[in-house]
């Protein structure tokens, strides 16, 4: 552990009701993550990755057990406290890269900054930075279905950075993108966590990604097969 | 804050053109009629009780037939018969009977010619009376004289009718020559101001009707109690009536005191206007059920951007907010946009009633109407986005960054 726990998971339990049969996804996950950390949850297809991470980004609320982040209970807060916490503390990346279809890039990266009440120059200019720094600055009043995926996801990230929120929740940020892309987008995450000192969390079930990280959460079937960390000097290949 | 969910709003709406637009066609119809016909008979309301403001309280009218049924007494054709006419006259306390008489002639005036309504007084009996009770007053020359083939002309006359007429002119009504030799002032209603006054003889002998008049004026001599008179006056037509049973069946009469017009042509204006809004907001409704479709597959089309701004921070108060000022904006502009042709058509229908005075009827457009116009459409845009905001609201945000 690298610093104090900024989320707990607290024998979190996510299960769905379809029709009669109790589908259970999530089974009496307990998690702690570090600020500061650089954390993969890798896991197959169906495992309960995703669940974990909404639950985590305060998107989902569980079945049973506890959220904590920053030793506050979650599930104490109303829908638009939670709402609140999101758009300050938390910058997600997308699959699906999920940008407003009718909105400008520059929009796009400013919207999150709206509902947190950032006047509008301020807003404009944060944008500006963001943008430029993913590399975007001459994109700015282009449309998202007029760039290619790894430009959309730039623009994700941007958006998740607006806030200068702590924690960056990243849901397979490169599955939509060829490994070249895919590679690059990783190196800015990575980025975020050196110099800025991110928390950043990535879904994946690409091994290879775990190069990057700190702590490794192995989650198979709902529940958690392996949770390891760095300075524990386990046989991983090291990044670099 | 809200400028800035304003200019998502729009931004929101423009993405959806076609259908934004279609669902204002909805709301534009319905204001439309609500628009058009309640300033018409708002006009006709002021109207009618401007005239009957300039009646004195010593006047009383007397309509054949029953006062419920005025509507088949009006298109029926009823009239008062020279007999009760006379009866009238005789009924104690009646000091004159002014028979109400009436026809749309063609005026011909320098080249020009206009259908107009031409009025027969009895300038040699009661030319007092329709300066003191009726509210009739010279402008401009004098009144004519009785026998003699004289006309006075409407305040509108001069204005509207025939643009620059003037006193001392000649004039032709039926292929006879008339000399104007009057102005009346305004009596505050358009129809009244656009009528030519001629002498009741010479009237009967142009129009060829002599005999009976489709409503009558009596004035009560002072001392006398307006409403027994009044009374006494049915009683009496009747009594006359129910003499004359076997040849002409059994018939009833209405005596209105000004007082008791006002109140009725009030109530009758108002029961229009209460029909007219109703149908009007059936249509409203009708379009108002239009945007809560809209709106309804919006949120369905929007579910994942919903699941977006609500991811990124967006409250559920935020999302109402949105979805409403869409709703609001479709409603707005539908009742802008309903306004416009509908105060025209009134308007338009105005224009005509002045070609053809028998059809007048006054377009009243007044900002109470325009913004009540307005605010009912708003309102209703608002109120039919109201759920589909709700349901946009309550989308959890997993659940609705999921939907494909």
């Amino acid at each position: 552990m690298t610093g104090r726990p900024l989320i707990k998971l607290e024998n979190v339990w996510k299960i769905y009701q379809l029709g009669k049969v109790e589908l259970e996804i999530l089974k009496g996950i307990n998690l702690e993550i570090a600020l500061g950390n650089f954390v993969v949850i890798l896991g197959p297809s169906g495992s309960g990755k995703s669940t974990l991470l909404h639950i985590i980004g305060l998107l989902d609320t569980p079945t049973k057990g506890k959220v904590f982040l920053e030793d506050q209970d979650t599930s104490r807060f109303s829908e638009d406290e939670l709402a609140q916490i999101r758009g300050k503390k938390i910058g997600f990346v997308f699959q699906q890269f999920n940008l407003l279809a009718n909105l400008t890039t520059l929009e796009n990266v400013m919207i999150p900054m709206v509902f947190q009440g950032v006047p509008e120059n301020e807003r404009k200019e944060k944008a500006e930075f963001l943008l430029s720094s993913v590399g975007l600055k001459e994109r700015i009043l282009h449309r998202p279905f007029e760039l290619s995926g790894g430009e959309q996801q730039r623009i994700a990230i941007a958006r998740a950075l607006s806030n200068n929120p702590e924690v960056i929740i990243a849901d397979e940020p490169t599955g939509n993108l060829d490994s070249t892309t895919g590679q690059k987008i990783m190196e800015t995450l990575i980025n975020l966590h050196e110099k800025e000192q991110k928390t950043v969390i990535v879904v994946t079930h690409d091994p290879a990604i775990a190069d990057y990280s700190e702590q490794i959460v192995n989650i198979k079937d709902g529940q958690l097969v392996s949770n390891h960390l760095v300075s524990e000097k386990v046989l991983w290949a090291k990044r670099k | 804050m809200l400028t800035e969910y304003l200019k998502i709003a729009i931004k929101n709406l423009r993405t959806r053109q076609l259908r934004s637009w279609l669902t204002i066609l909805g709301i534009v119809i319905g204001v439309f009629l609500i628009m058009s016909l309640l300033s018409l008979s708002q006009g006709l309301k002021s109207t009618v009780l401007n005239q009957l403001r300039a009646v004195g309280t010593d006047i009383v009218m007397i309509i054949p037939g029953n006062i419920s049924d005025i509507m088949t007494t009006m298109m029926g054709g009823m009239e008062l018969t020279e007999e009760d006419l006379n009866t009238i006259r005789k009924t104690p306390g009646v000091e004159a009977v002014l028979p109400n008489v009436y026809k749309a002639e063609i005026m011909r005036y320098q080249g020009g010619s206009k259908t107009v309504i031409l009025a027969g007084m009895d300038i040699r009996n009661a030319l007092d009376i329709y300066q003191k009770d009726i509210g009739m007053k010279i402008a401009e020359g004098r009144w004519p004289v009785a026998g003699r083939k004289e006309v006075v002309a409407g305040s509108l006359v001069p204005t509207d009718v025939f643009p620059g007429l003037k006193i001392n002119t000649q004039t032709t009504i039926k292929g006879r020559q008339f000399e104007i030799v009057g102005i009346l002032k305004s009596r505050g209603s358009k129809q009244d101001d656009s009528m030519i006054g001629v002498d009741m003889n010479i009237y009967q002998e142009i129009t060829g009707e002599r005999k009976g008049a489709p409503q009558a004026i009596a004035k009560i001599a002072s001392g006398y109690s307006v409403d027994q008179v009044a009374k006494n006056i049915k009683a009496n037509l009747e009594e006359g009536a129910k003499r004359r049973a076997g040849q002409q069946g059994e018939s009833s009469y209405s005596v209105l005191t000004s007082e008791a017009m006002s109140g009725l042509v009030g109530n009758i204006m108002g029961i229009i206007q209460v029909v007219v809004f109703a149908f009007g907001s059936i249509a409203v409704l009708v379009g108002g059920i239009g945007i809560m479709n809209t709106m309804y597959t919006s949120v369905r089309e929007r579910t994942k951007e919903i699941g977006i701004l609500k991811a990124v921070g967006a409250k559920n108060s935020t999302i109402v907010m949105i979805f409403l000022m869409e709703s609001g904006i479709i409603g707005l502009i539908g009742g802008l946009g309903g306004m416009i042709p509908g105060l025209g058509l009134a308007k338009l229908i105005q224009a005509f009633g002045q070609v053809h005075p028998i059809l007048y009827i006054e377009a009243s457009i007044t900002p109470g109407i325009i913004l009540f116009g307005l605010l009912f459409s708003f309102g209703v845009g608002c109120l039919s986005g109201y759920f589909p905001a709700r349901s946009a609201a309550k989308l959890k945000p997993v659940d609705a960054l999921r939907y494909e």
